[in-house]
């Protein structure tokens, strides 16, 4: 909500400079959420009166006016606008002034003549009106003044965020009222008379209400022979002010007592209501009506209208109806003040997607004091600025006052939750201050009558943040708290996560971090299998692209490859690690999450070295990572060659821990790489993580440092090519026997002298005993052994 | 006897000042004065001698022997300076050319800032908690003091799975899940992704937040500065000015919003500027949360707190776009 200083200084006297009044309204929870100062740039313009009006010599569209400003002389200004007469009064910049913008005037010919300065429109002083006409004033502005005061030029405003909680914040009367009570000012709240005429409103119209629960309460005025015309000047300011289109001086005063009391109103035209009679009920089935909006809404039987005889007029509570609308013709107005259900309100306004300034503060519950001053406020205005005859009496359908809640405030519980002793007398204070009514009070406690606009305060918790509010939150002490220690771990899970990601990042990968949207095109882009269809689905997405909750975290790391390898970047080595989702009936929320890790790979990621060759990652790499990974949670995975349609065939292998499958890695596809914009070759690894994190990795046992040398021996056999490298691994660790420690391929050859369609692979084996220092003769046992068994099982021939 | 000794000792002093390398020096120091060296043999040759010429001649070898000892020390001295020396020329190189740099990992800004914040809290003696980031509409909203229709909900445009199943908006939700299964002392804080509906230049929809909750005996407002107050000056510096000033969840009263006074650089003119930078919610723990968790209000209060990480990481390093955070461009994530 916009507040104009101006206006607001109706309702208190403020001394405050403008920063000193916005750090209060933020400290009693009034959050400024900008401050302008529209007229901020304008200097040198006052109100002027044209005396003369001549055509130029040398220009048809541009007339030379003499305009006095209060000067000795009158200036002469060359303008092009066509509004104006003699006799007009105008905003005029002199020479040397400057308009929004920095924009200055100067002396300056226009087609040889001179023109001395400027005659404004509304538009070119920041102001909300015509651009094509000048600004023209009436007579009560006088002439030579200085024109920003009196255009509300020098005005402030103040944009504040008003919280769901505080409707009564939403007016200038209530920001006023929150400013009473910090600094002890009076509030000045406008007096309301008018002069009532006959005949009486019940003799005109009534007012059926048939749903009570909806509208609490209903009143109404009737205004007679109003003459509907423009708003005067400060009135129109205001309203511009507060960010609104002046309309006409009818629907000018409505915005006006919306803005300044809060309470939202509606003015009907009486004549267009058919049998001239209000009705308010809840619409029936196929009802539609065009709203102020132009726009034809059709209603539902749970929405409420107020509708005339036989047809809705007005939305309750949200917006009107073109079809009664109060116009240049209107008579007779039908001026309401109601107050509707909030959640009546807000579904409807949901529904309808429409939101106005009178559904917000409906929805945020309306206080029914304030509507019958906001009617009175109103027909008082109306008689005023429109000459409104006000028909005798007032319609209030009121079948159950809402009676103020009374609400006690223990005083030790005020300490007990703010940490702060504040003398009694001081907390009573603090919420009398605010409009509270004590009603029985002791030395222990106070039991106060809660206003009805406060429709926030329902509990003591409520009034102790009242007086925690006006005593000042930054003037509560500080305090550490003693935390009572506990044996709970809270997410034994998370924190495995974190520690093994800190792990991941310490062998050099770079670390995603994506949305965790995706859609069924990537899944199959990815070339994922059904399973991974079997995603949850939002029922109001961002868009297709973000239909549904992503089961894998492959797609969006592809995605970021090509990003990147688009970008100039020649290689990447990415990790994700994060929750994934798949639809699950079994679940409350149909839904059932897993954390899973994905890498990525592509290109290299040394960058070119004077020492060394650049190295293009492969899939051993990746394969090393998952080694890597084993080895952190002190585990062994197996890896099975198992073809999937994400990988390119024979170049692809399933993780395995025991019998559980733990995810899979290969090559992506070459035909796959054109749905993701990729150019080169790349490698993915997606495996699930909870199985390997739910259960703490057993606590390591020490193993005795080994006392006495290894002996080393390399063996280099020839096999077939295509024969799997770590199955002669597995033939020598089963028949190397006790004294060998660890076997480590070193070589891998193909070519001359070797045979065509044979490899010869080279191992280097390790022997130890943990007794004595070996000899030749006690390694030789064994690799005859190993050998013979590399024979018999593998066929293979010592090279 | 003695002529020998002469003899030898100008023989190997010459021997030894010709030599221009250690190995060959070791030979003649071999040669000389090894077991079965020439100085040596004179030496056990002594004991051959007469009772008389014994002293003269054993103190004559020996004085050989030690100027030959010492000639040879200083020969090796000097040779190893030059052996030194001509490594060093044979091994030149060039240090100004790079190393061989590891390479260094990067961890997600949103994850260290995470950490760091974990870190904090977790030396007041607060343990993490976590919960789906799928949730249902009561742990969203209705166990929080939300109910249909609050207008509170507004500000969380809700992504919606089914009826009942959201996207949760917030943490929050983690608060009751723990409360229900843990009675006090509860002390938890809770990273995670939360989403909205929500999509602009400074909207994403999905971003990360991160909630405390602490709940035990005389917990008061005070308490909840004070621990904000910690966490901020660990955080952003120990002189950096904070405000407490009122607002409204409806899940906490009394609530109110932590701003700080954030010095940075205009991006354009290079002027510091200092500004009131929103940086998290917090308040005492609403009567009616406690119900739904089955606490006794009357016994104990609580204070929660919840902040957006991904701010928390924008303001602390200056960076000038949510969107940087999600796109994984590794321009940006090797800056951290």
């Amino acid at each position: 909500m916009k507040i104009s200083l101006h206006w607001l200084k109706n309702y208190i006297d403020l001394d405050l400079t403008v920063e000193e009044l916005a750090h209060e309204m933020t400290m009693l929870g009034l959050e400024i959420e900008a401050i302008e100062r529209p007229g901020d740039e304008i200097t040198g313009v006052y109100i002027g009166e044209i005396l003369e009006i001549n055509p130029h010599p040398d220009a048809d569209k541009i007339v030379v006016c003499k305009t006095n400003v209060g000067g000795d002389e009158p200036v002469q200004i060359c303008c092009g606008a066509k509004n104006m007469k003699v006799g007009d009064r105008v905003p005029t910049a002199i020479v040397g002034a400057t308009l929004p913008g920095g924009f200055e005037i100067a002396r300056r010919k226009m087609r040889g003549v001179e023109s001395q300065g400027m005659m404004c429109a509304a538009s070119e002083l920041g102001l909300d009106g015509d651009s094509e006409g000048l600004l023209i004033l009436d007579d009560t502005y006088e002439i030579g003044a200085d024109a920003k005061p009196l255009l509300g030029l020098d005005d402030v405003i103040m944009e504040i965020e008003v919280t769901p909680n505080r409707g009564d914040w939403a007016s200038m009367i209530g920001v006023a009222r929150e400013l009473a009570a910090r600094f002890n000012k009076a509030l000045h709240i406008p007096d309301v008379s008018f002069v009532e005429s006959a005949p009486a409103i019940d003799e005109v119209t009534s007012v059926t209400v048939e749903d009570d629960a909806r509208c609490p309460r209903y009143m109404g005025r009737l205004l007679r022979n109003v003459k509907v015309g423009p708003s005067p000047q400060w009135l129109s300011r205001y309203l511009v002010a507060a960010g609104q289109r002046p309309i006409n001086n009818i629907v000018d005063i409505t915005n006006f007592v919306l803005l300044e009391t809060g309470h939202p109103l509606h003015a009907f035209d009486f004549d267009k209501l058919k049998e001239s009679r209000v009705v308010v009920r809840t619409a029936t089935k196929g009802e539609s009506m065009e709203t102020l909006d132009g726009e034809k809404r059709t209603l539902k039987k749970s929405m409420l209208v107020i509708a005339d005889a036989t047809t809705p007029q007005c939305i309750a509570g949200v917006m009107g109806g073109t079809l009664s609308e109060t116009s240049d013709d209107t008579v007779t107005i039908f001026l309401e003040s109601a107050v509707f259900d909030p959640i009546s309100v807000r579904k409807t306004s949901r529904a309808l997607k429409l939101i106005s300034e009178s559904s917000q503060r409906f929805q945020r519950g309306a206080d029914p004091e304030m509507a019958a001053y906001a009617l009175d406020r109103a027909a008082a205005l109306m008689q005023e600025l429109a000459g409104a005859e006000i028909a005798e009496g007032v319609i209030d359908h009121y079948p159950s006052p809402v009676e103020a809640r009374v609400v006690t405030l223990n005083y030790s519980r005020t300490a007990d939750l703010l940490g702060v002793e504040i003398p009694h007398e001081e907390q009573v204070k603090h919420l009398e201050s605010l409009g509270f009514i004590v009603t029985t009070q002791d030395e222990n406690s106070v039991t106060v009558s809660v206003p009805l606009r406060r429709n926030d305060v329902s509990m003591e918790a409520d009034l102790i943040e009242e007086v925690g509010r006006l005593h000042g939150f930054n003037n509560i002490p500080v305090t550490i708290p003693h935390i009572a220690g506990t044996e709970r771990i809270y997410a034994p899970v998370e924190n495995r996560l974190r520690a093994f990601r800190r792990f991941l990042v310490g062998l050099g990968l770079y670390e995603a971090y994506s949305w965790t949207f995706s859609n069924e095109t990537l899944v199959k882009n990815a070339g994922l299998d059904e399973a991974y269809l079997n995603m949850v689905k939002l029922e109001n997405p961002l868009s297709e692209k973000q239909a549904t909750m992503r089961s894998s975290l492959i797609p969006n790391l592809l995605a970021s490859a090509a990003h990147n390898l688009n970008r100039g970047t020649a290689g990447l080595a990415i990790f994700e690690l994060g929750p994934t989702y798949l639809a699950d009936e079994e679940q409350e929320t149909g839904a059932s999450q897993q954390n899973k890790l994905a890498i990525v790979l592509s290109g290299p990621i040394t960058t070119k070295h004077w020492s060394r060759n650049q190295h293009e990652q492969d899939i051993f790499d990746l394969k090393g990572y998952v080694e890597a990974i084993a080895n952190y949670f002190d585990t062994e995975f197996k890896f099975e060659a198992e073809d999937y349609p994400t990988f390119q065939p024979g170049q692809s292998a399933t993780i395995k821990k025991r019998k559980h499958t733990l995810g899979f890695f290969g090559k992506v596809r070459q035909s796959l790489l054109k749905n993701w914009e990729l150019n080169q070759d790349v490698y993915i690894l997606e495996m699930e993580l909870d199985s390997l994190v739910t259960h703490a990795t057993p606590t390591k046992g020490f193993e005795a440092i080994p006392g006495f040398p290894a002996a080393n021996r390399d063996l280099a056999v020839v096999v077939e090519a295509n024969a799997p490298v770590n199955e002669l691994i597995d033939t020598i660790s089963r028949s190397g026997g006790n004294l060998l420690k660890s076997v480590e391929v070193f070589d891998i050859y193909t070519g001359k002298p070797i045979e065509s369609g044979k490899k010869s692979v080279a191992f280097n084996l390790i022997f130890q005993s943990e007794e004595r220092t070996l000899t030749e003769k006690d390694t030789q046992k064994s690799f005859d052994k190993i050998l013979k068994q590399l024979e018999n099982k593998h066929t293979a021939t010592l090279r | 006897m003695k002529a020998e000794l002469e003899a030898l000792q100008v023989e190997a002093l010459e021997a030894i000042q010709t030599t221009g390398d250690l190995n060959t020096l070791e030979e003649h120091r071999v040669n000389f004065l090894g077991r079965k060296g020439r100085v040596t043999d004179i030496l056990r040759g002594v004991s051959q001698l007469s009772v008389e010429e014994r002293p003269l001649m054993g103190q004559a070898a020996n004085a050989v022997k030690v100027v030959i000892c010492e000639a040879l020390d200083a020969r090796k001295a000097e040779l190893t300076v030059v052996a030194e020396a001509a490594q060093a020329e044979s091994e030149a190189v060039d240090l100004s050319l790079p190393g061989r740099t590891p390479r260094k990992g990067h961890m997600h800004v949103i994850n260290q800032v995470t950490d760091e914040i974990l870190q904090i809290f977790g030396d007041l003696g607060f343990q993490t908690a976590t919960g789906p980031d799928i949730e249902t509409e009561y742990y969203n909203f209705d166990c929080l003091n939300t109910p249909k229709e609050h207008p509170a909900r507004d500000s969380h445009d809700t992504f919606f799975v089914k009826p009942g199943t959201v996207l949760r908006t917030h943490t929050s939700p983690v608060q009751m899940r723990v409360m229900e299964k843990f009675q006090p002392p509860v002390a938890v804080v809770i990273p995670g992704r939360v989403y909205r509906v929500d999509y602009d230049a400074t909207h994403s929809p999905m971003f990360y937040q991160f909630e405390g909750l602490l709940v035990d005996k005389g917990i008061t407002f005070a308490d909840l500065r004070g621990t904000l107050m910690h966490f901020i000056h660990r955080m952003f510096g120990k002189d950096i000015e904070v405000r407490f000033r009122p607002h409204f969840f409806p899940f906490t009263e009394p609530s109110a919003e932590v701003d700080i006074l954030w010095k940075a650089k205009d991006r354009h003119t290079g002027e510091m500027k200092s500004q009131w930078l929103e940086i998290l919610g917090c308040g005492m723990v609403h009567p009616e949360v406690f119900k739904h968790a089955g606490y006794d209000y009357e016994q104990y209060n609580g204070f929660a707190f919840g902040m957006g990480v991904d701010r928390i990481a924008m303001v602390k390093h200056g960076i000038n776009s949510i969107h940087h955070l999600y796109e994984n461009d590794v321009r940006f994530l090797e800056q951290f």
